[in-house]
């Protein structure tokens, strides 16, 4: 019983780590860029739903449409001006990518504390527990989980049923070709950081119902990101699915039978092992 | 020759007269140099927003010493700087304050860790100096002479909790800690308390900050089937773990978190969940310490909100300091040290007597519990603005 | 025309630059390090007279120098950038802490153990760090410094995450004479990263790390010993920190927003340069000292600011900057001021009909495919071997397979008779296995000279060196272009270069790979004129992959074809370009 109680804190968990991933995967997979500035996005989205909410009154999964579009229109600004530059920089292009989203991640942060201060802040909505043949399954996680695993399958959709995100898809298996192919590849980075930004802000909507978030430990959620992109294989958003739960499961585990000192090191530990022993990920693409 | 004479003798008259004007001159204005008293408060950076409390209290003590002609007959000056929460940079600060800025006075940084980082500097510099923001008592450890706690000690925190729940008939309780220096010698204390009562620990972890998921650990909990679950948490741990047990729809009969409930925004986050969660704190609006009601209307007065925990520490550091420096009538360290170390100051926080190495064992703990969005004092009895409610349901 | 900040950077560039090359290669004037020593006794004496503040700002400032240097050891020479170095500023405060608190070891000693302490870290996390590269790398270390603080906030024999109080003593104008000492240490390796001989396998490393390996730079080895150097500094200056300081705990043992700072610090100031972090530090500490205290809600944000700014604006920092307008220029390593005398007389290679190279069974699959089929072949003594082919038919794997970038999975590579199958790349190049490759991997940030001198170093003590790498500058005729960085030669010169470095490693075999695509025919009769008589230059024989058929069959002794990682045809060149079966593989059965 308890068992099974752990497999289901697991996989709710899980969906928690996959809707806070594949924002950064898709980035990652067009760009081959780890977008170091992932956590801040979700981390301010968060706060600032936090504030809103506290001076409307307003259900925030209202917000979710708004920092939505938002986010989409701030993301491809900032890609255009400040990633796309590098992109002719062949390969010192990844590197440099990384200083600047390390960069681009602080000013997120000072101004989100600047705006909405730096403590810590959550919000009580969606707190219902409904127990099923004996298991405890919370709203807001259930909620997360359902959106990680719609926005996965509408990624999925998206990138092997639609035009568009066929050419994404092409863009990030292979950028030349995909110039060959008449793909416009500047619009292509455009168009998934954008997304992977709004993916992010969504994430943050939801997030502030699940755990308390500050902006000034908003570098945590990238590692974590990181760490089940890695996981997963890099760009793949099916083993980002794969990594999100494993990840989960473990850590519930661990966090039962050894505690919660060695239940935060887990990510780290599992992360160094994979690049270590199967550097590919779990996903079934190897780049 | 006649005026070259009257002009000497005159001359002669006036050396003297100058000289004691000058003199006169010179103590008036050394009487009119002001008492500096230097702080590096936490104006940016996470520790922010409960420095700034810690920056009112000192800040209304001295407003209050000059509406009184401040000490010694001199006003005092409050001379502060930024260090944005970061132990590197207030240890800078305050060397600067000693060094450069020659401060007469010190009031000690917010927080454990920061304090812990400056208390070597006071006394390589032998300072005496009140540190308000330093609960742990590692600090104030055999080294230590020249400062001193203005805290009710880490290891007290919710003191009163196993007390509370042996008193109805509770004997099993899982005690969890943060891995923050404070919390961990608060968790300790608690273990040690729990083992002296004869009461069952039937769960204990630490875990990392910043917190990780609490979803199996709250598991663990109630699988282990305690009668009262006692947390020595930081705030998103303390709030993390209440989401969690509700999460499972496990509620302890007893439920204690130390620091979190006391901030403002706990029960906004987390709504009726925090329904009779017990909390610690080292002061509260309804004590009748000396000068309490005085001290909360003034500060009303001058910040038009009220006072918190924060505030009471740091004035009553101001109260203590000031009556070492009324009764040594100087600002010479060794002697405001001799006397901090020997005697007792009524304050709003309680009665300050330090140990021999500046541990505070005069101050008092004190329990609240949040009942229906209100929070009261329930412990100890003497001072309860109403009865602990039992049990702990999670609505 | 569309003209952006950099093409217009590059052509003030290319204009300024000219005439400041030559004069930059003689060494530091008498006067700049008289000038230089001075300026430093006062800026190292001024804190010693003024306030307490200033004596600590002034060691705070070090303290970053140290860091910066440290980081632009592994980040900017090696090019392994690295977000977590602050674990070695940890593992050295705990390791100096713990021998204050438990020995009567004077604490400055202390941290010079701590510091080796630090480098023996290094060395051993270097066995799993550094198998990772680029992005994974960086946030390897990362993550790497969040599991040190947990692991120190739970390992209470060094104080859990309570943390440890040390004796405390006044001991500030010590701590900053240890904190001057540590600088220039962290300072010297830089040094001696980025003017020595050695260093250049450090910035080959960086640039071309198949390349370096390819012309016997033990890559491993140099990736560790820069790795350990990187963290000495940090370690001792970690352990320097928490003495001053009387207290350590794990949040400030492995501070993140450290390793922000320094990387700030060294990027402003230009990263992998030898004045770049210095000039950062000094700038960005001092300004920002003032700065920050007037908007100190800011300084993170602007910290952010300046990263983005300099990565987009002027990625080479200040120094970056300053090289513009002709100051602070790298000097090329061990280049004397005028091109030297080739003195080192040309040496046929010994005659003989032995086996020089040869393949026997070699099989290479990629997975399910299979790249070379069972192919053997021998290279001898005094000839030249063109291998040709239509694409796909495993040339470039071949030659991988010999110089050991592919491991064979069947079959045996051998040269002189040795089995070499197991040996890594730069030991055989070592033993005398050179190569050429395909598209140029050529040392972007070193001169001709340089790239030349990478390859004639080993084994030899600095004068021959510079004697063999002016020799096989020669041989091609690139001498006076000897100073240019590799960007600006035209792609022939850039192959002549390529073939300059083979030539360097004093080698038994070379083997090029495609050497005449993309050349003019001028070209191609320059690089032939240096194939014709091999021999005399020391080089037993020459085994060539081309597509240039023309280029290459007069000047070939024999020409083996390769179809679809099978060997169809071998001889004299007359007698196999009319093989049928060569002919069919190339153009197609018309049936």
């Amino acid at each position: 019983m308890i068992v099974l109680q752990l497999v289901v804190n697991g996989v709710l968990l899980g969906g928690t780590y996959i809707l806070l991933a594949q924002g950064l995967n898709l980035v990652f997979g067009v760009m081959g860029i780890v977008n170091l500035a992932h956590g801040s996005i979700i981390t301010f989205v968060g706060v600032f739903t936090y504030w809103f909410v506290t001076q409307t009154n307003l259900s925030p999964l209202l917000l979710m449409p708004i920092v939505f579009v938002l986010a989409l229109g701030l993301g491809g600004a900032l890609q255009r001006l400040l990633l796309e530059p590098l992109a002719k920089l062949g390969n010192r292009r990844e590197l440099l990518s990384l200083m600047v989203t390390f960069g681009l991640s602080y000013v997120i942060v000072e101004t989100a504390i600047n705006c909405f201060g730096s403590q810590y802040v959550s919000l009580p909505n969606l707190q219902a527990t409904w127990t099923v043949a004996g298991l405890a399954i919370n709203e807001a996680l259930v909620v997360a989980g359902v959106l990680g695993a719609v926005i996965s399958g509408c990624l999925h959709v998206w990138l092997h049923y639609t035009a568009s995100g066929k050419a994404l898809l092409a863009t990030s298996q292979n950028s030349t070709g995909a110039v060959t192919c008449g793909i416009d590849v500047r619009r292509m980075r455009g168009i998934s950081f954008a997304i992977g930004s709004a993916l992010a802000a969504i994430a943050g909507v939801l997030l502030i119902l699940i755990l308390p978030l500050s902006a000034p430990t908003a570098d945590t959620l990238t590692i974590l990101a990181f760490v089940i992109v890695a996981l997963g294989g890099l760009g793949d958003y099916k083993g980002a699915v794969l990594a999100g739960l494993l990840l989960g499961l473990v850590q519930s585990g661990v966090g039962y039978y050894l505690g919660g000192d060695v239940e935060v090191v887990v990510p780290y530990l599992l992360l160094i092992a994979f690049m270590v022993l199967r550097p590919q990920g779990l996903g079934q693409a190897a780049r | 020759m006649l005026g070259g004479n009257l002009r000497a003798r005159g001359g002669a008259f006036l050396v003297p007269l100058i000289a004691a004007a000058t003199l006169f001159a010179a103590s008036t204005a050394q009487a009119q140099k002001p008492i500096v008293v230097g702080a590096s408060i936490s104006e940016t950076g996470p520790l922010a927003v409960d420095a700034a409390y810690h920056l009112k209290g000192i800040q209304l003590a001295v407003a209050d010493a000059n509406a009184h002609g401040g000490w010694l007959g001199r006003k005092l000056e409050l001379k502060y700087y930024d260090d944005q929460s970061n132990p590197g940079t207030a240890v800078r600060l305050y060397t600067r304050l000693i060094t450069d800025d020659k401060a007469d006075l010190f009031v000690g940084p917010y927080s454990s860790g920061i304090s812990q980082a400056v208390a070597p500097l006071m006394n390589k510099y032998e300072k005496a100096t009140p540190m308000p923001g330093a609960s742990l008592p590692a600090i104030f450890s055999g080294s230590n002479k020249w400062t001193f706690q203005l805290l009710p000690p880490a290891t007290g925190y919710l003191d009163g909790m196993l007390p509370l729940m042996k008193s109805h008939g509770a004997h099993k309780v899982a005690i969890l800690q943060a891995q923050l220096s404070f919390t961990l010698a608060c968790g300790q204390a608690r273990l040690e308390q729990a083992k002296k009562l004869g009461m069952d620990v039937v769960y204990s972890t630490t875990y990392a900050m910043p917190p990780p998921d609490f979803s199996s650990i709250a598991l663990a909990i109630k699988a282990a089937n305690p009668d009262g679950v006692v947390v020595c948490s930081y705030y998103p741990d303390a709030v993390g773990l209440a989401q969690a047990l509700h999460r499972i729809g496990y509620a302890p009969k007893f439920f204690a978190e130390t620091i979190g409930p006391a901030e403002d925004q706990f029960i906004s986050a987390l709504g009726p969940i925090t329904n009779r969660i017990i909390s610690n704190t080292s002061w509260w609006l309804s004590l009748k310490t000396s000068g309490n009601a005085g001290f909360i209307e003034r500060y009303k007065a001058m910040f038009h909100e009220e006072p918190d925990y924060h505030v009471a520490a740091t004035y009553s550091a101001m109260e203590v300091l000031g009556a070492a420096v009324k009764a040594t009538k100087s600002l010479d360290q060794s002697k405001l040290r001799a006397w901090m170390a020997t005697h007792e100051v009524p304050t709003v926080e309680g009665m300050f007597k330090a140990g021999p190495t500046g541990l505070s064992i005069g101050f008092a703990q004190y329990m609240f519990q949040i009942q229906n969005g209100k929070r009261l004092l329930i412990w100890p009895v003497a001072d309860a603005q109403a009865k602990a409610e039992v049990p702990y349901t999670g609505q | 025309m569309n003209l952006d900040a950099r093409q217009v950077g590059q052509w003030i560039e290319r204009r300024l630059a000219a005439p400041a090359a030559a004069a930059s290669v003689s060494g530091p004037r008498p006067l700049t390090i008289g000038i230089l020593a001075a300026l430093i006794a006062c800026a190292g004496g001024a804190p010693l007279v003024s306030s307490a503040y200033i004596l600590q700002l002034a060691t705070d400032l070090l303290t970053f120098a140290a860091l910066a240097y440290s980081w632009n050891v592994i980040s900017g020479c090696t090019g392994y950038l690295s977000f977590g170095q602050v674990s070695f500023f940890g593992i050295g405060a705990y390791a100096t802490s713990i021998l204050v608190m438990h020995t009567a070891v004077p604490w400055y000693v202390d941290a010079v153990i701590g510091a080796v302490i630090g480098g023996v870290s290094a060395a051993l996390l270097g066995t799993i760090m550094l198998r990772l590269r680029g992005i994974m790398f960086a946030l390897g270390m990362l993550g790497l410094a969040r599991i040190l603080m947990v692991v120190a906030s739970n390992w209470n024999f060094i104080g859990g995450a309570a943390g440890l109080t040390l004796p405390a003593q006044l001991t500030p104008i010590a701590v900053y004479v240890a904190m001057w000492v540590a600088a220039l240490v962290a300072f010297g390796l830089n040094y001696f990263l980025l003017r020595s001989q050695w260093g250049l396998s450090v910035i080959g490393v960086r640039d071309e790390e198949v390349a370096a390996a390819a012309v016997g730079v033990p890559t491993s080895w140099v990736k560790t010993v820069a790795f350990i150097l990187s963290a000495l500094a940090p370690a001792a200056v970690g352990g320097l920190v928490a003495w001053n300081r009387s207290f350590l705990d794990p949040p400030s043992a492995f501070d993140p927003t450290l390793d922000l700072q320094v990387i700030v610090f060294a990027l402003f100031g230009g990263i992998g340069t030898v004045w770049g972090p210095a000039l950062g530090t000094l700038i960005l500490v001092i300004v920002g000292e003032q700065f920050w205290a007037y908007l100190p809600e800011l300084q993170l944000a602007l910290y952010g600011v300046l990263v983005i700014a300099v990565v987009l604006a002027f990625p080479g920092g200040i120094v970056g900057v300053a090289n513009r307008f002709g100051w602070l220029r790298r000097r090329p390593v061990a280049a004397p001021a005028v091109f030297p005398r080739v003195s080192r007389p040309s040496q046929p290679a010994p005659p003989g009909d032995d086996t020089v190279i040869e393949v026997r069974d070699l099989t290479v699959r990629f997975g399910g495919l299979v790249a070379l089929n069972g192919v053997s072949l021998a290279v001898r003594r005094g000839e030249m071997v063109s291998i040709i082919g239509a694409n796909g038919a495993g040339k470039t794997t071949l030659f991988n397979a010999v110089t050991g970038f592919v491991k064979p999975s069947e079959g045996g590579v051998y040269f002189q008779g040795k089995l070499v199958s197991d040996i890594p790349s730069h030991r055989r190049a070592h033993q005398g296995i050179a190569r050429t490759f395909q598209i140029p991997r050529l040392m972007e940030s070193l001169t001709v000279w340089e790239n030349t001198l990478l390859a004639a170093r080993h084994g030899k003590r600095r004068h021959a060196a510079v004697e063999q790498a002016a020799w096989a500058l020669h041989m091609v005729k690139l001498d006076s272009l000897w100073l240019e960085p590799p960007g600006r030669l035209s792609p022939g010169q850039q192959r002549r270069l390529e073939m300059a470095r083979a030539l360097a490693l004093d080698p038994t075999v070379i083997l090029l790979d495609e050497v005449m695509a993309g050349m003019t025919r001028d070209e191609q009769d320059e690089i032939r004129a240096v194939l014709r008589h091999f021999r005399d230059l020391g080089v037993a024989a020459v085994a060539g992959v081309e597509h240039i058929i023309s280029a290459i069959a007069d000047i070939s002794d024999r020409m083996i074809v390769l179809d679809r990682g099978r060997k169809i045809a071998e001889g004299k060149p007359e007698a196999v370009l009319r093989d049928p079966a060569v002919i069919e593989s190339y153009l197609g059965k018309v049936s």
